[in-house]
């Protein structure tokens, strides 16, 4: 079982090492080993399943001098976790093969990747806060390396706005660890079950986790961070890093440490002027990918919610919700990918009527689309009602009603993309759908995300096993 | 066929037939579009099957099945019994119709597949939302249904989809204040299920969660401010579809779940907050609804705004809470369901021989289309109360209803049952009676095909027969769903009820006759009640789209939208130029400090070393 830990971790870790070197010789071979590394990632956490719901913990640690250790642990936040990351990642690489095979560094590209999920990896499963932050960093360098893949000017603005305003945060957080540490005397997750942190700390750790996953004032770099290539966005900013931010807050204030109450208010606060905000900015904007990015931004205020509200119910709500939202959100980017990649333009005022040229990506925009809005029987429908039921039974009715607002602008802001986009008059006649690897990407995440309401007990069964351990 | 109930029963399965089969039934009908024998044949087997399933469920007493489900409150638990007996197998039989009639309005257009697909889908879903005792698995049929409907409604419009985006967006809306309220009334109730929930109070969260259950369900039911997709989907959407969703399920959804509400889940009392606020939205769907058909001159779009006027009566019925009121209801509403589907059926005969149904282009077709002109002379009787006819015994319950309630509401609604009345002399005369006019390029009208005239003619035989046996509709149907043992059928038991309202029907011809002398056709014979003084601004602003409560959303949209982007360019104001000029303008300073001074620099050191050190005292204390 900690053998499947570590191949679970290492082996993205250093086979993305390795993928410049076969890239040199053989880019197909270096495409394939790429999904083969993050597949084995994905059936190592699977594997990990039985034992997880069986209520055991597969644990692995070395100990370092000063006090300090290397450890894994397998649970079911992380199982989930790594689950959804490298099973929407290997779709992702997929895609990638029709979509970057035109462009340069693409060894850089595949390295950075695969770095970047097996940096997840390793940040879900550590049991310490030290590895916790070293994989985050981890994270941030591959996500500033693929937001500038295109190395234009404007970019490389782009790329370097992402990185200094996740690592700013990510430096705050850690002030916020060395808080945790000089309170406990350890950076061990595993050694501080139930320890109370001091507000402060928590404030701290909040600009981490806010700016990472991109929550209103911090979520500003997310926006322009567009401008990488479509299965980036899709891989950074729909499906993967943004969760990062929102399952540090479940791991440490939701199931490890004890915070004060007033969290519980004022962190829904904040998530519900984000889910507004950047739900009116997706209502106005004309980019396709900037809109789909304030849409994350205010879905990542749902998922926020649901982990900060304080209980069961909610929890399990924030938990599904990255599960449907990282497919279906993923899914929007690639779409988004297909279209600015076959028309060269974002702007959604120069589209009309695709249905006819690209029927095969209408089909799961419009799939993706009815997952994010929430409509049964998708999995964002469960995910959403059981979110907004948790502030309900926070006693907090003015924030489910806030968020159901929230839920309205998300109907029509999607809508809108969707009618512009692909129906009405056609403005485009020579374009087609070309990537058969691309469109089987944005179909297969489609009726994934149909699929996973339809069988929404399985992952709520694996979700519920979060709750209670502390 | 006892027997067959009792094996169909044994496993409890037939809630779940009743979901799965028509949504299999759908996928095997699109198979076979390209086949139109074959297509008939199925639809006949599975309209015929569902029907029958639904009867089993009815004679049979009732089901119940539970699933493990998702946990956390969501149960795939099926109760039928009372009005989720009656309901499905009310809309099997209209959707049987109405299948039939599709299947040959789509005969030779390749979008018939499809349309028929979905069609069916929808069946499934309405049957799964009508047998739910789950509320949240309820509100998986119940949204679900938003795909489906989007989906007919694309069908055809994919270059002009304005009225499905229309839809989406209202119907989204009223379904999302749904699911807010029903996670209330979880909250309330403590679980999940309608069978365990009773007459929850009304009164702090409670009144909010009853609130945007009606709303949600009212929303649905097109009252208003629900209501103005309708209209814009009868330009541009089929007949069928019309039929199908505006007409028929929508309104036993809607209808059907507001009952439930409150009847079962709140204790809603006659004239209470809650009871005035669902009669007023009643009364002003009924007029607004009825107040916009008068001025139609589209056959569809008239008969979609009477869609949005008669439920106005059936939510006053609701509304008042009283027995009486809801029974009324809830017949009006089955009543609805055949003469409204009956009257977009032969608009949509008359579409599908003359290719439209503007009344400026087409009319006169009486002679010409005797068996559809025929039907719509019984069905426009019914929706205009005549006596002996089914809408005429549901409206004088309703009115029995709201004169107890209040005057002011018996008075719009009989004023508004004359306004109908006005409308549909002013219809029929014109479609049907008036001087033949063709659209150009038309030389010759059959009747409708056998497959749309028959679906026809057995609604307009349900309206007489709801009629004229309308007390075994009582005992049969409407006293079972709702579990009454006092019957309300027979003839009205208010002769000056049924005076006042053979009164308006006489006030309705005679002031048809008067407006048809005056404008010398039919079509016109409203205009001096669109062009009266005061009438006729406000028809105007309605017109332009001013009254349109979707104008008003979207324009708050949109001045929200311009805020919150206000916002965001001054956040990435500071991102983008506030922090750089900042750490260049420190950094300017500092440049300027080092100065080549030592002392300067020991001075910073050790200014350094103190901040360092009081960071770590705070961090070890």
């Amino acid at each position: 079982m900690q053998a499947t830990l570590l191949v679970c971790i290492f082996t993205p870790l250093i086979g993305a090492c390795l993928l410049p070197l076969i890239g040199q010789r053989a880019p197909r071979v270096r495409n394939l080993f790429s999904l083969l590394f993050v597949l084995a990632s994905f059936l190592c956490s699977a594997s990990l399943l039985p034992a997880v719901l069986s209520g055991s913990k597969p644990l692995i640690r070395l100990a370092l001098p000063l006090g300090l250790s290397l450890g894994f642990q397998a649970d079911a936040l992380s199982v989930f976790m790594a689950m959804t990351a490298s099973l929407v990642a290997c779709v992702i690489l997929i895609y990638s093969f029709g979509y970057i095979k035109d462009y340069d560094n693409q060894n850089e590209y595949y390295f950075m990747a695969v770095l970047f999920l097996g940096a997840m990896m390793g940040l879900v499963y550590s049991t310490s806060l030290i590895l916790l932050y070293v994989f985050w960093e981890i994270s941030a360098i591959a996500c500033w390396r693929l937001i500038g893949f295109y190395r234009e000017e404007l970019t490389i603005v782009r790329a370097n706005k992402a990185y200094v305003v996740t690592v700013f945060g990510a430096l705050i957080m850690l002030v916020g660890f060395l808080g945790i540490w000089g309170q406990t005397g350890t950076f061990e997750l595993t050694a501080m079950q139930g320890a109370h942190v001091p507000a402060w700390c928590v404030v701290l750790i909040l600009f981490g986790i806010l700016s990472k996953s991109a929550t209103f004032p911090l979520h500003s770099w997310l926006p322009d961070a567009g401008v990488a290539p479509s299965p980036v966005t899709s891989l950074l900013h729909a499906a993967v890093l943004v969760k990062i931010g929102v399952y540090a807050y479940a791991r440490l204030f939701a199931v490890t440490f004890t915070i004060d109450p007033v969290f519980t208010q004022i962190v829904p606060i904040i998530a519900a002027v984000s889910a507004l905000i950047s739900a009116g900015c997706a209502m106005v904007e004309t980019d396709i990918k900037r809109i789909i990015a304030y849409s994350t931004i205010s879905q990542l205020a749902f998922i926020l919610l649901g982990v900060s509200i304080g209980n069961e119910t909610g929890l399990v709500g924030g938990m599904l919700y990255i599960l449907a939202h990282s497919v279906a959100k993923g899914g929007l980017f690639l779409c988004a990918g297909i279209v600015e990649h076959n028309l060269h333009t974002k702007d959604i005022n120069q589209m009309g009527g695709l249905y006819k040229r690209f029927p095969l990506t209408a089909v799961a925009f419009a799939l993706c689309s009815l997952s994010v809005m929430g409509v049964p029987p998708f999995s964002g429908y469960f995910a959403k009602f059981l979110v907004v039921q948790g502030a309900l039974t926070a006693n907090q009715p003015w924030l489910a009603g806030v968020f159901i607002l929230g839920a309205f602008m998300t109907v029509f802001y999607l809508s809108r993309v969707f009618f512009k986009v692909f129906l009405g008059p056609e403005t485009n006649h020579h374009a087609h759908e070309k990537s058969r690897a691309m469109v089987g990407s944005v179909v297969f995440l489609g009726v994934l995300a149909l699929v996973l309401g339809v069988f929404i007990s399985l992952p709520a069964e694996l979700a519920s096993r979060i709750w209670g351990v502390l | 066929m006892a027997s067959v109930c009792a094996w169909l029963l044994g496993g409890a399965t037939l809630p779940l037939m009743l979901i799965g089969l028509p949504i299999l039934g759908g996928l095997i009908i699109w198979l076979l579009k390209k086949y139109y024998a074959a297509q008939v044949a199925a639809v006949l087997v599975f309209g015929l099957s569902n029907v029958f399933l639904c009867l089993a469920l009815y004679l049979g007493g009732g089901a119940s099945v539970s699933l493990p489900f998702a946990g956390y409150g969501f149960e795939a638990k099926f109760i039928s019994g009372g009005l989720s007996a009656v309901l499905p197998l009310f809309a099997s039989v209209v959707a049987f119709l109405l299948a039939r009639y599709s299947v040959t309005y789509y005969r030779g257009k390749k979008e018939g597949g499809l349309f028929l697909l979905f069609f069916f889908v929808s069946v499934g879903f309405v049957n799964g939302a009508l047998l739910s005792d789950n509320l949240p698995v309820m509100l998986v049929f119940w949204e679900g249904l938003l795909i489906s409907m989007s989906a007919l409604l694309l069908i055809g419009n994919l270059q002009k989809p304005r009225a499905t985006i229309k839809m989406l967006w209202i119907s989204g809306v009223a379904d999302l204040m749904l699911m807010l309220g029903v996670i209330i009334t979880i909250q309330v109730a403590g679980q999940s299920n309608i069978s365990a929930i009773s007459h929850l109070p009304v009164s702090g969260l409670g009144a909010a969660g009853c609130v945007l259950m009606l709303l949600g369900a009212l929303g649905k039911a097109g009252a208003v401010p629900f209501h103005s997709w309708i209209p814009l989907a009868a330009e541009d959407a089929q007949s069928p579809f019309l039929a199908l969703f505006p007409a028929a399920l929508e309104k036993i959804l809607g209808i059907g779940l507001a009952i439930r509400i409150v009847t079962q889940i709140y204790d809603v009392q006659p004239g209470s907050p809650v009871s005035t606020f669902v009669m007023i939205v009643g009364a002003v769907t009924l007029f607004i609804g009825v107040a916009m058909a008068l001025i139609q001159k589209d056959m569809k779009r008239l008969l979609s705004y009477h869609a949005i006027s008669q439920v106005g009566y059936m939510i006053l019925g609701v509304g008042s809470a009283l027995p009486i009121g809801i029974i009324g209801a809830l017949f009006h509403m089955m009543n609805h369901v055949l003469y409204k589907s009956g009257l977009f059926l032969t608009a949509g005969a008359i579409e599908k021989r003359t290719g439209t149904t503007d009344l400026k282009i087409v009319s006169g077709l009486g002679k010409l289309m005797p068996v559809t002109a025929a039907c719509f002379v019984v069905f426009g009787l019914a929706i205009s109360g005549f006596p002996g006819l089914n809408g005429f015994f549901s409206k004088e319950l309703i009115f029995d209803a709201a004169l107890e309630t209040n005057v002011v509401y018996y008075i719009v609604a009989l004023v508004g049952a004359a306004m109908t009345a006005i409308s549909f002399l002013k219809l029929g005369g014109a479609a049907f009676f008036g001087k033949l006019t063709l659209p150009q390029g038309v030389k010759h009208v059959k009747e409708a095909p056998v497959g749309m005239a028959l679906p026809a003619i057995v609604l307009a035989l349900l309206c007489v027969l709801l009629g004229v046996f309308n007390q075994l509709a009582h005992t049969f149907l409407l006293q079972p769903a709702l579990g009454f043992t006092e019957s309300y059928g027979g003839w009205p038991e208010s002769g000056m009820l049924v005076t006042l309202s053979c009164v308006a029907l006489g006030v309705a011809l005679l002031d048809h006759l008067y407006g048809r002398k005056k404008s010398g056709s039919a079509l016109q014979s409203a205009d001096h009640i669109h062009y009266a003084p005061g009438a006729k601004q406000v028809y105007a602003l309605a017109e332009a789209g001013k009254l349109d409560p979707y104008n008003w959303l979207t324009a708050v949209i949109n001045g929200f939208s311009r805020v919150c982007m206000q916002i965001e360019k001054g956040v990435s104001w500071v991102y983008d130029k506030g922090v750089p000029g900042l750490v260049r303008g420190i950094s300017s300073q500092l440049h300027r400090a080092a100065n080549g001074s030592l002392t300067r620099y020991l001075a910073l050191a050790a200014a350094g070393l103190v901040c360092v050190a009081i960071v770590f005292l705070i961090i070890l204390l």
